[in-house]
């Protein structure tokens, strides 16, 4: 009898492996995972991979940190009808993408490793996945979330695409009626971060730390702002900002350069 | 020669693999490799706020993200003069225990089990053995259950800060954590039982050290203030640098470290073997019946260690929480310090973690971070090379890719900290010659034969270095082993030695092989006569640069003449080695 079920592949590239830990960590759900589609490489869980079928699913955690990655990334997606980057590594670099540039990443890289030579495989500056390939969908997240992750599964099982929030922190921090920490003067950064969470710090009486990465609908300008009117410290404002938003802030920084301290 | 390559290790957490050579019968060369791309973390954390640090560091490894959270903040009170109160300190311990609870139950049934029960992965086991897989289950779940209640989030929870906790848990969540944990203790004695008695094979059962952290009170425990080593040596954590000693191999992005010029062991067999006598309850009794002299050379009984940390876990989780119920909640300590250094140890599940900074100003200025598998990559790569070579000297060649897999998975590494793949290769016909040129063009070898005359081709070593002397070759020594005497040759530190003798591995008479004399220290068998030479004389740099190029002999027996193709090969080493 022919087998209709998904062929989904799970991949890891640099990154802790938190993304593909906290699929492994969906204990209830996880035998049904298995038994729902064919999971046809996922690393952590299995040792018997296919590396060479085609997939109509790809899941891939982690930023693209060295050549060897880049080619594997390349190949994965020739065989895969949809690639989803899963956690803000492969969706936007992630904290080890947090140098300003190339130039920054190189003379950092030299601080660790000096003039070591490697044989295995050339480093480069971490980069999201879909610098090199066409990515369909992103799911954020430092990790990303269970909820959010078994509904993609469900729906793609379904053969329809994931459904995202597109809202900031804040509005699940209302619907678990915190305080908000912002108005005691509590550098949070909530407003300026993607849901998902749950508004898990914020609950724990801790301000956010932007772990899910940006929010598509915060006004970051404004945020910006509104902050050093509250008198932060702009250094300490951009390095929050940036901590887990990959590369791609220190565009948006450059409008402010001339702003003074 | 052979190459096995181990290309992905699966089912361990992270990116790496391992290549081992192979030429005749002998194991030319092993390397452990992590692939897994640099991320600088050491060097993003600089200009950050302490606070930052430790929301930024626990992101180097999901599994082991607590201990990384926890060392930092040890770290960083230390460095900052933070001191916490009895309840923050129960319930780290708490959050640390989920951890590993989380850790080894998800390793030794999930990524170890399968291998020794024949089947591919864990949810493949689950037709013949339901019950462990669905139990295993529970107890990881139980594990992040904890890790989730403390912490905020079953992955990098954000609740343990400096100076405390955002939140403490209620005194019901509490409760049930306790109840639940008794609740296991059957289970957990079946696990014990289950891991301790598995056919664990032995080969590669080999001596070595380990370390792990010293927990105040001569108490069981997995974190410290102190580092203690199994010849009973003990560090401070402030001068870690002197255990670890890290530096660069060039075929991985993950640094190595070595104790004494000696690699040395991390993680939960590191831990049984070194505080194991301390022990208490039922996991004592467990210790008592089941350790043994194999547990203190044989990687492979970190599964069975593994399981017996499981055990304690289970029953240090309801003291903990019985403390804890009875101390009040302490609000986040708050301090003014600006500038501090400081280290901060804890045991990782897979072995003891580092973290150092020093701040200046309010923002780190100085970072460093030492993981578990970064100070087993040396014996992991150790124990790969035994493995590879004893298999091949025992005829089961085709045994080395699963064993070498078996071994590497054994030590649970955690790859993303800093690994996937086992590979066994045949090295290329013409390999001596790469590595000679290459050795050549970094710095001009001391070159030292070594034989016995009138044992036929076991005088090749010697002769080569007569014809080398008389050819004008400078520092080239000789060492024949029918005199009694050594010869006194001269070291220069910095100059790798280079042996030439008849090396018997099993190829056809006359092949010339290049061996890294490391493996000739590893393997008395590999070439007995060069330990006593070699083992007080050179440091362990000049060890690690050195190389052994060895004459597949035709023939040992007492005479003078050499064979043909000795002498052949013979010629063709004088004609490399001359300029």
């Amino acid at each position: 009898m022919p087998d209709n079920k998904l062929k989904i592949g799970i991949y890891e590239l640099t990154g802790c492996a938190g993304d593909a830990l906290l699929i492994f960590d969906c204990e209830e759900e996880l035998v049904n995972i298995f038994k729902a589609a064919n999971i046809e490489a996922f690393l952590m869980a299995k040792s018997d991979n296919n590396d060479e079928i085609e997939l109509d699913v790809a899941l891939v955690e982690g930023s693209v940190s060295t050549e060897k990655e880049l080619r594997e990334l390349i190949e994965i997606r020739k065989r895969s009808k949809a690639l989803i980057a899963i956690g803000i590594c492969a969706g936007l670099g992630g904290m080890q993408a947090n140098f300003s540039n190339d130039e920054a990443w190189a003379k950092n890289f030299k601080a660790v490793y000096g003039e070591a030579e490697f044989i295995h495989s050339k480093a480069l500056p971490s980069k999201p996945v879909g610098d090199f390939v066409k990515v369909d969908y992103y799911l954020p997240g430092c990790p990303i979330g269970k909820e959010q992750f078994l509904s993609t599964f469900a729906r793609l099982l379904a053969g329809n695409p994931p459904e995202l929030f597109r809202f900031p922190v804040c509005m699940e921090c209302k619907w678990h009626e915190n305080d908000c920490l912002l108005n005691k003067n509590i550098f949070c950064m909530g407003p300026l971060t993607a849901a998902g969470c749950g508004a898990v710090c914020v609950n724990h009486n801790l301000p956010c730390v932007g772990c899910w990465g940006p929010s598509e609908e915060a006004n970051r300008t404004a945020e910006y702002r509104l902050l050093l009117e509250k008198g932060f410290d702009p250094a300490l404002i951009k390095n929050k900002m940036a901590n887990f938003s990959g590369t791609r802030i220190f565009e948006f920084f450059a409008q402010f350069k001339g702003d003074k301290k | 020669m052979k190459k096995i390559v181990i290309e992905h290790i699966a089912r361990v957490e992270g990116n790496g693999g391992v290549t081992a050579t192979i030429d005749g019968n002998v194991v030319t060369d092993v390397k452990f490799t992590v692939n897994e791309g640099p991320r600088l973390v050491e060097r993003l954390t600089l200009g950050k706020t302490p606070e930052e640090d430790v929301n930024l560091v626990p992101r180097i490894c999901a599994i082991c993200t607590l201990s990384h959270k926890y060392a930092a903040i040890r770290a960083m009170e230390k460095a900052l003069n933070v001191k916490v109160g009895p309840k923050v300190k129960l319930l780290r311990e708490l959050m640390h225990l989920g951890e590993m609870v989380e850790s080894h139950a998800l390793h030794v049934f999930y990524l170890a089990l399968p291998d020794y029960v024949g089947f591919p992965n864990a949810i493949a086991m689950a037709s013949k053995f339901p019950l462990e897989v669905k139990i295993a289950l529970e107890m990881k779940q139980f594990g992040n259950h904890i890790m989730k209640t403390t912490s905020g989030r079953y992955i990098h929870g954000e609740n343990p800060v400096i100076g405390g906790f955002g939140k403490f848990p209620s005194r019901d969540e509490l409760v049930w954590i306790k109840s639940r944990a008794i609740q296991f203790m059957p289970f957990v004695m079946k696990t014990v039982k289950l891991f301790a008695e598995l056919p664990y094979p032995d080969i590669p059962e080999s001596e070595t050290l380990y370390a792990c952290c010293n927990p105040p009170d001569k108490k069981y425990g997995i974190v410290g203030d102190e580092i203690i080593l199994s010849t009973g040596d003990i560090i401070d954590v402030q001068d870690y640098k002197r255990l670890t000693n890290e530096f660069i191999v060039s075929h991985s992005f993950c640094k190595r470290s070595q104790y004494k010029g000696k690699p040395y062991s991390v993680g939960a067999l590191a831990r049984v073997n070194c505080l194991g006598e301390r022990l208490e309850g039922e996991a004592r009794k467990m210790y008592k019946k089941y350790f043994n002299a194999r547990w203190t050379k044989n990687p492979l009984f970190n599964n069975a260690a593994q399981a017996l940390e499981l055990a304690y876990s289970f029953e240090r989780i309801p003291e903990v929480i019985e403390e804890a119920l009875m101390l009040p909640d302490e609000s986040i300590i708050p301090y003014g310090q600006k500038n501090g250094k400081g280290a901060g140890a804890v045991e990782a599940p897979r072995g003891t973690l580092f973290h150092a900074y020093e701040v200046t100003k309010g923002l780190v200025s100085h970072a460093d971070i030492i993981t578990p598998t970064a100070q087993n990559a040396e014996d992991i790569e150790r124990y790969c090379y035994i493995t590879a070579q004893k298999l091949l000297e025992s005829g089961q060649e085709e045994k080395i890719k699963d064993r070498m897999d078996l071994v590497i998975r054994s030590f649970d590494p955690c790859i993303s900290c800093s690994v996937h793949t086992v590979q066994v290769r045949r090295a290329p016909e013409e390999d001596w010659k790469t590595k000679i040129a290459k050795i050549k063009t970094d710095v001009s070898p001391v070159i030292v034969g070594i034989g016995s005359a009138g044992h036929s081709d076991d005088g090749a070593g010697l002769e080569l270095a007569r014809r080398l002397r008389s050819q004008g070759v400078k520092d080239v020594w000789i060492e024949d082993e029918t005199l009694e005497k050594t010869a006194d040759w001269e070291m220069d530190e910095r100059r790798p030695l280079l042996f030439v003798d008849a090396v018997d591995f099993g190829e056809r008479p006359g092949k010339i092989t290049i061996i890294p004399l490391q493996h000739a220290a590893w393997n008395a068998v590999l070439s007995h006569r060069l330990l006593p030479l070699v083992t007080h004389r050179i440091s362990f740099d000049q060890l690690k640069n050195s190389y052994i190029l060895g004459i597949q002999p035709a023939s040992l027996e007492d005479g003078e003449q050499m064979s043909e193709p000795v002498l052949l090969a013979m010629e063709q080493i004088l004609e490399r080695l001359k300029n």
